[in-house]
């Protein structure tokens, strides 16, 4: 029992890990920036989301409004700050640092006009379904429908995505836009919209990995909140491990960090709860330097 | 080319400096941070980042009252200003932070500063007893700090966290004699402080589950229940902050988990528990503790006073048990104020809260322990229970109080009458 | 060559002097200020070093400022030591952290590298709670002892701090800048314009970025050393992630191949915030606002020198020197 509960809490913690992951990996391979601001864009989401909940009373109608906040949100930074930082600061020793720099500044300026709007305070928004557990013969698990909803949603996105992604001439063209950008410019590709769209739908997802963590959560969305630091550093590192290249990777890389965490909280000490990322991190690195489904060269697109 | 750079960098630092030498020092006055018409405080806190949460409504609650005292003739003429500044609750920035409000401010007093680590900082590297600055009333309740050889300024209020355990133990004999307990725990000083209170009341745990502080989530809680349910615990405590309590009833709420719950004051505040969605039927019949009177308890003269003027204060924020400490603070602080005479100094501050402090009018039911000698604030807590509402409210609808010490003395039953609240709840 | 050499002692000696009389001259809280510049001066030089010249990204010297800090405080309180010897345990240890760093470094490229320094970052300050020699959450106190006595009366222990870390840091800068200008630094360069042809050229790459890594921590450790100092205390919230952060954003505020440019970096990062403090109070209405505003202005701040100033104020002056030289010719 302990083990099917140790091994549920992983995966449920693991799948908003990878949500989060695949808004990362969206941007990397649109643009190739580690966007640290991805958890402040996903939190300007949910405020929006939390917005349309206490307006319209209906969490299916807030998840698309976050969705939709989210990818405009992300497609403006694209246009507004990343073209410029591509234009100013894409060589030199600076190239690899710049984006960290911009991103962060990015995450702090969202972060401090989201709480000049909606104050330091809890706000709350109410999960669609219930959280209470199943029960399988009488013990009740930490499975619960809105867990099990979160689960098959972020299946069907990634799915969705990785449609788009290898089966469309979008994907083609996101995918060429990132890794040569000249060659795809010249074969007609408008490489700076695709770019834009990578954003966009990272946006997108980005915002649907905040609201599942809010509801998942306990329900209460702040700027300062420890379920939204927690989402900024899972999501990077889950990313990392899967190899910030592949989607799939970005899944198994939250599942890996999810389930890891979880089995390190109840079997070994809750006092290695901030060191066993860095020692999973560790391990995948030394055996896989480009993390599991990474491409061995930068070039293979 | 190189040369001409380094002398512009030396040009550029002489600017620099010259700006640093621009800022000079105010001159002396008699008494540090009093004027004729103003009495400056200062205190540090965390006010952004995710230590920040439930804490952050301290300032406005303590400028409540002080806005409050204000315009109702301030301290003999004088107004109390609060200057606030964010710590982020970083060590560095407490320092940093502190420096400037006794250097540059000029604060007659630190009032209320948060955090352990912060504290102790603060107390080794910007020294104010060295420099003869009171620090009032602080907001941690780790027992060390009311040593007051090694903190001769230093005045603690809230009950040390090894008083809480002891009488928490002391009630678990009485009441649950021969049960399997369970002790959720934060892995730092604050967990250690309270083992070491249990230890004293001679309390044996089934299970014990220490968390890192900053993992509370609900997936860490969902573990911790898997351990106590392993365990069998019949009564489960929850010994950390407002954040781990929360995410272990919500999760307990979902997983159907019910064992006696007894909630430690630091995170048992019904108010902030609620806010953060956890069903107010999970709290119905856990036992909690706390030093002042129910916040919803309006029959009480002090919460009925304190909720009236934050409300118009700050509306829309819900009065909590943070409010209430920040503006009972807020109130000692005026009384001990007042008390150091016509041209308070310093000095005559502390002698005040030294002589009349544990006579000061406060909303706390338990007595404090300010002396010549000691620098002890309050000394115990009432024990209560939980409404079908979740609130807390004492057993019976008498509040019942316990007191003891921070080392090995006896939790005893406490005979304190609380002093009525002054006229308009202004210091006389 | 032995011109310029002498001619940088020189420099250095009258910084030192400056900084002396200075120190006698501006209130209390500047000079404790001012410590605090040293120091920043002495972490962001270490990211210069490493990430300006090798090429490598940290997102975790906080960790190693946080190993130097506990390796002196932890001689200090066990074993007594004199503090100067304290300094070089912590140097000395936190360059062990970053050679065993560097070497998983050394596999590892741009995002891959970032994500290991961050997980260290977050992960490292947090094991002080599981030893108890390590003090826990609230810390082991840290006493570099009082000024002697042959300073006089007057003697403020912060100017003593002040002293302490400014020599630490002319020192640390004359090191640097020797070592950069050096055969390694050349090395790092080369790896850093152009990675295969450095190889070609018989240079062992991922000895050099050990190097560039172990050198690195040494210094940022000495500068966490001297940051307990001035706090009194070694405690893991000292170190959080806003502190490497932080650094990183110091080191392109200075401009991250302008070694001398650290000390704009280290002045912004200690004068910004107290400007913010005093234009929210200005401008702010609402407590939400003027809570709020420091922390929008330097990211703001960041934002925009990342964009406009990428390779820091001196380099774009340099730059633009040049060019306006260029047209007049």
């Amino acid at each position: 029992m302990d083990l099917l509960n140790t091994f549920l809490i992983g995966i449920t913690a693991g799948t908003i890990y990878a949500l989060m992951a695949i808004s990362m990996v969206l941007v990397w391979r649109s643009t190739r920036v580690v966007n640290f601001a991805q958890a402040g864009m996903a939190l300007l989401s949910t405020y929006f989301g939390y917005e349309a909940v206490s307006r319209l009373g209906s969490f299916w109608i807030a998840l698309p409004v976050a969705m939709i906040g989210g990818a405009l949100v992300a497609a403006l930074v694209e246009i507004i700050l990343i073209r410029l930082l591509v234009k100013h600061s894409s060589s030199g020793p600076i190239a690899g640092v710049a984006p960290i720099i911009a991103t962060l500044g990015l995450l702090g300026v969202i972060r401090s006009i989201s709480a000049m709007i909606w104050g330091g305070q809890d706000l709350r928004i109410v999960g669609p379904i219930s959280n209470d557990g199943f029960t399988i013969n009488g013990t009740t698990l930490v499975f619960s429908p809105l867990k099990l909803l979160i689960l098959v949603t972020v299946l069907v996105l990634m799915l969705i995505l990785s449609i788009v992604f290898q089966k469309t001439n979008i994907g083609l063209a996101l995918r060429a836009s990132a890794y040569a950008p000249e060659i795809a410019r010249l074969s007609g590709i408008k490489v700076d919209w695709v770019r834009t769209l990578g954003w966009a739908l990272a946006g997108a997802a980005g915002a649907v990995a905040g609201m599942f963590q809010t509801v998942n959560g306990n329900g209460t969305l702040s700027p300062d909140s420890i379920e939204f630091s927690l989402l900024l550093v899972s999501g990077f590192i889950a990313a990392v491990i899967g190899g910030l290249d592949s989607l799939i990777g970005a899944v198994i890389g939250g599942l890996v960090l999810g389930l890891m965490i979880a089995f390190v909280l109840m079997y070994v000490s809750s006092g290695l709860f901030f060191i066993a990322p860095f020692v999973i991190l560790l391990t995948v690195l030394f055996i896989r330097p480009q993390g599991i489904f990474g491409a061995k060269a930068a070039r293979r697109a | 080319m190189k040369a001409m750079n380094r002398r512009k960098l030396i040009k550029v630092s002489a600017v620099l400096a010259a700006v640093s030498l621009a800022v000079t020092a105010v001159p002396a006055q008699a008494a540090v941070g009093v004027s004729s018409r103003e009495i400056k405080l200062g205190m540090t806190l965390p006010m952004t980042g995710t230590a920040s949460l439930g804490y952050n409504k301290i300032p406005g609650a303590a400028k409540a009252y002080f806005d409050y005292l204000n315009k109702n003739g301030g301290i003999n003429g004088r107004k109390v200003k609060l200057i606030v500044k964010d710590d982020r609750y970083v060590p560095t920035e407490a320092v940093a932070k502190t420096n400037e409000l006794i250097l540059k401010d000029k604060v007659m007093a630190l009032l209320a500063p948060l955090g352990t680590a912060n504290v102790k900082a603060v107390a080794a590297s910007v020294n104010p007893a060295r420099r003869g600055v009171p620090v009032l009333f602080i907001n941690t309740g780790f027992s060390g700090f009311a040593e007051k050889k090694k903190y001769p300024t230093t005045y603690t209020v809230l009950p040390s966290y090894v008083m809480e355990a002891k009488i928490m133990g002391e009630y678990i004999k009485d009441n649950f004699a021969g049960k399997k307990i369970g002790l959720l725990y934060q892995d730092d000083d604050f967990g250690t402080d309270a083992l070491a209170g249990f230890k004293t009341a001679g309390v044996n745990f089934a299970v014990k589950v220490a968390y890192a502080s900053g993992s509370q989530g609900a997936a860490a809680a969902a573990g911790w229940i898997t351990k106590f349910k392993a365990a069998e615990a019949d009564v489960v405590i929850l010994f950390g902050v407002s954040s781990a309590t929360s995410a272990m009833l919500g999760v307990a709420a979902q997983l159907k988990y019910a064992p006696q719950w007894m909630l430690g004051s630091v995170g048992g505040d019904a108010t902030t528990i609620k806010l953060t969605g956890v069903p107010a039927g999970v709290l119905y019949n856990a036992i909690g503790f706390s030093p002042v009177p129910a916040t919803t308890d309006m029959k009480d003269e002090y919460v009925k006073f304190f909720s009236d003027i934050y409300a118009k204060a700050v509306p829309g924020s819900t009065f909590d048990l943070n409010v209430l400490l920040g503006m009972n603070t807020a109130f000692m602080t005026a009384q001990a104020l007042q008390a150091a005479g016509r041209n308070p100094t310093r000095k005559s501050l502390m002698a005040a809260i030294d002589s009349k402090g544990a006579s000061f009018a406060n909303s706390a039911l338990v007595p404090a322990g300010y002396s010549k000698t000691s620098h002890v604030g309050l000394t115990g807590y009432w024990v209560g229970k939980y409404s079908p509402t979740g609130d807390l409210s004492p057993i019976g609808g008498t509040y019942v109080t316990y007191t003891t010490d921070s080392g090995s003395g006896a939790v005893v039953k406490s005979t304190y009458v609380r002093p009525a609240m002054p006229a308009k709840g202004l210091p006389n | 060559m032995h011109k310029k050499q002498s001619r940088d002692i020189f420099l250095f000696i009258l910084g030192g002097v400056v900084l002396f009389f200075l120190s006698g001259m501006v209130d209390e809280l500047r000079v404790y200020q001012g410590a605090t510049i040293a120091i920043y001066v002495i972490a962001i030089s270490s990211i210069i070093l490493l990430t300006g010249y090798s090429g490598q990204v940290s997102l975790g010297h906080g960790a190693l400022m946080a190993v130097g800090a506990y390796a002196a405080a932890v001689t200090r309180i066990e074993f007594k030591l004199p503090i100067i010897l304290c300094f070089v345990v912590a140097v000395l240890l936190a360059a062990i952290g970053g050679a065993l760093l560097g070497a998983a470094a050394a596999r590892l490229s741009g995002p891959y590298l970032a994500g290991t320094t961050l997980a260290l970052a977050i992960g490292l300050p947090s094991l002080a709670n599981q030893f108890t020699v390590l003090g826990g959450e609230q810390g082991l106190l840290f006493d570099v002892g009082f000024p002697p006595l042959s300073l006089g009366e007057e003697f403020t222990q912060y100017k003593w701090f002040f002293w302490i870390a400014g020599l630490a840091a002319l020192i640390s800068m004359w090191i640097i800048k020797n070592i950069l200008g050096s055969r390694y630094g050349r090395t790092w360069r080369a790896i850093r314009g152009n990675e295969v042809a450095a190889q070609l050229s018989g240079i062992n790459i991922a000895r050099s970025k050990i190097l560039a890594f172990t050198i690195s921590a040494g210094i940022a450790g000495l500068a966490g050393a001297l940051l307990s100092m001035t706090i009194g205390t070694v405690s893991p919230s000292a170190f959080p992630l806003a502190l490497s952060f932080s650094l990183l954003a110091g080191a392109v505020l200075s401009g991250l191949t302008t070694l001398g440019g650290a000390m704009i970096g280290a002045v912004v990062l200690v004068a910004i915030p107290e400007i913010a403090d005093v234009v929210a109070h200005r401008v702010g209405s609402s407590e939400r606002v003027t809570t709020n505003l420091p922390g929008f202005l330097v990211s703001a701040l960041l934002i925009l020198t990342v964009l406009f100033v990428p390779n820091g104020p001196v380099e774009q002056h340099r730059a633009r020197k040049a060019k306006h030289l260029a047209l007049k010719k």
